[in-house]
């Protein structure tokens, strides 16, 4: 996954992203998606899907097996804790160029309080006092710059993706500050673990979920590129922060805001 | 200056009025999901059998589901194209599709914490919110989307995680009558083979 090269040529690449960015007059909020899907190369796309189902099923899913049958689940879970709170930094700059202060907030508070409370982010101390971690990455900086999201990808081995997330995951693995640090020390090795032990808990995590979607799919392809597209979409809205709802909440576990009870 | 703002707040509690649901609605939609969370998590509980478990969700899926409404969505333009025969043939197989996919792909749920969080009104449907927590993970959130078709609700669609079942379930069928030039006989025959496997 990441390969970063020396710091010099990661900033290059970092402003040359942001001029590019820049062109596409920042401010002008999400473009809007398309209903169906831009796959102008859907023939290599399958091809590829269809590498990568082999390469799932071969290598990635035994390892994550063995992953999920040797290592206890708490032990997970701090694995999978300590990477997510690796990417806090990375996470944090991106709610900053979002404009997103309150997402900005919440990640430096969840990066402090984990590294610290949570022995160096292997407890998720944070969600428990009620700071929900949120996705974020230069992909969604880009949407949010009114850049459009381009034909869609698939990725040997990485797998969906579409132009727009590809420059930016490209991006995020010289601009993530952990990788820059584990180049200055010469330790490429250490970014190259972080990204391989995140594949495996990502799909430790999926094995059930993604057999039974396979199964029950009539286009699997069509399937995965749909979930894909809808996700990202998302994850472009922050919809996925749990942050509080703007829109008035009604329910009789919390009380109504406002009364709707008008005089006739 | 004071008449204005007055005046502009007396049109926004209007406009309030006019488009929020009564609380009543708001109650009945989030008992409504919450009965239906239950039920659904007594039918995917360890002691029921695959079969019964196709049974109940049979029942829960023409009772509580807009079933002729999301089949006409997820055929997309293809709906207007297909013949009377076509689309009850469509309508019968997509219902025993979804069935069948979603008791096995909901199979996997551990009976985790299913919470109702909120509701909100959207147009002429009310969005009731609810979550699951999972072990080791931040909860999924789960939205439902319903229409009082009188007096009774029907989900119209459900999201999860942001992602929406019904246009999930559209995009890969337009996918597989694209590939067949645009006729929806091979998706037909395709559901038939697929649903015949598991009965």
């Amino acid at each position: 996954m990441p390969f970063p090269r020396s710091n010099k040529s990661c900033c290059g690449m970092m402003l040359a992203l942001l001029a590019l960015a820049g062109c596409a007059a920042p401010g002008a909020g999400a473009p809007p998606q398309s209903a169906e899907a831009y796959d102008p190369y859907e023939n290599t796309n399958r091809e590829i899907f269809a590498f990568n189902q082999s390469v799932d099923r071969r290598v990635l899913v035994p390892v994550a097996e063995a992953y999920r049958s040797n290592v206890p689940q708490p032990v997970r879970d701090g694995v999978h804790n300590f990477l997510q709170n690796l990417d806090e930094p990375l996470i944090f700059a991106h709610d900053v160029l979002q404009a997103e202060p309150a997402l900005a907030a919440n990640t430096a508070g969840r990066f402090v309080v984990n590294s610290t409370l949570g022995i160096g982010g292997f407890i998720d101390v944070a969600t428990g006092m009620g700071i929900p971690y949120h996705p974020n990455d230069l992909g969604v900086t880009l949407a949010r710059w009114g850049f459009p999201e381009g034909a869609y990808l698939v990725i040997p081995v990485l797998g969906p993706s579409n132009m727009r997330d590809a420059i930016g995951k490209a991006g995020d693995s010289f601009g993530d500050p952990g990788n820059i640090v584990a180049g200055n020390y010469h330790v490429i090795y250490a970014s190259v673990a972080r990204g391989a032990t995140q594949g495996i808990d990502e799909r430790a995590r999926n094995i059930e979920t993604l057999a039974d979607i396979e199964r029950t799919s009539l286009d699997y392809y069509a399937t995965i590129r749909s979930l894909y597209r809808q996700r990202r979409a998302a994850e472009i809205r922050h919809e996925e922060s749990n942050l509080p709802n703007p829109t008035p909440i009604q329910g009789s576990d919390s009380p109504a805001p406002m009364s709707y009870t008008f005089p006739k | 200056m004071r008449r204005l703002l007055s005046f502009g707040a007396l049109v926004l509690i209007a406009l309030v009025g006019a488009t929020a649901p009564r609380p009543a609605v708001a109650q009945d939609a989030t008992a409504f999901v919450r009965t239906l969370g239950t039920e659904a998590i007594q039918v995917l509980g360890p002691s029921v059998s695959p079969a019964q478990r196709l049974v109940r969700f049979r029942q829960i899926f023409q009772n509580d589901f807009d079933v002729a409404g999301i089949g006409q969505f997820v055929l997309g333009r293809y709906w207007r194209t297909a013949t009377p025969p076509q689309q009850q043939e469509f309508l019968q197989l997509f219902q025993e599709y979804v069935v069948q996919a979603y008791a096995s792909r909901l199979g996997q749920y551990g009976g985790e914490p299913f919470r109702v969080t909120g509701a909100r009104p959207t147009g002429d449907e009310t969005v009731v919110s609810s979550e699951v927590s999972r072990p080791g993970g931040s909860p999924i959130q789960i939205d439902w989307y319903l229409i009082n078709r009188g007096g009774q609700f029907k989900i119209t669609d459900v999201y999860v995680g942001g992602v929406s079942m019904k246009v999930t379930q559209r995009d890969e069928f337009a996918s597989v009558i694209q590939h067949d030039g645009g006729h929806i006989d091979g998706l037909l025959t395709r559901l038939r083979q697929k649903t015949a496997a598991a009965q």
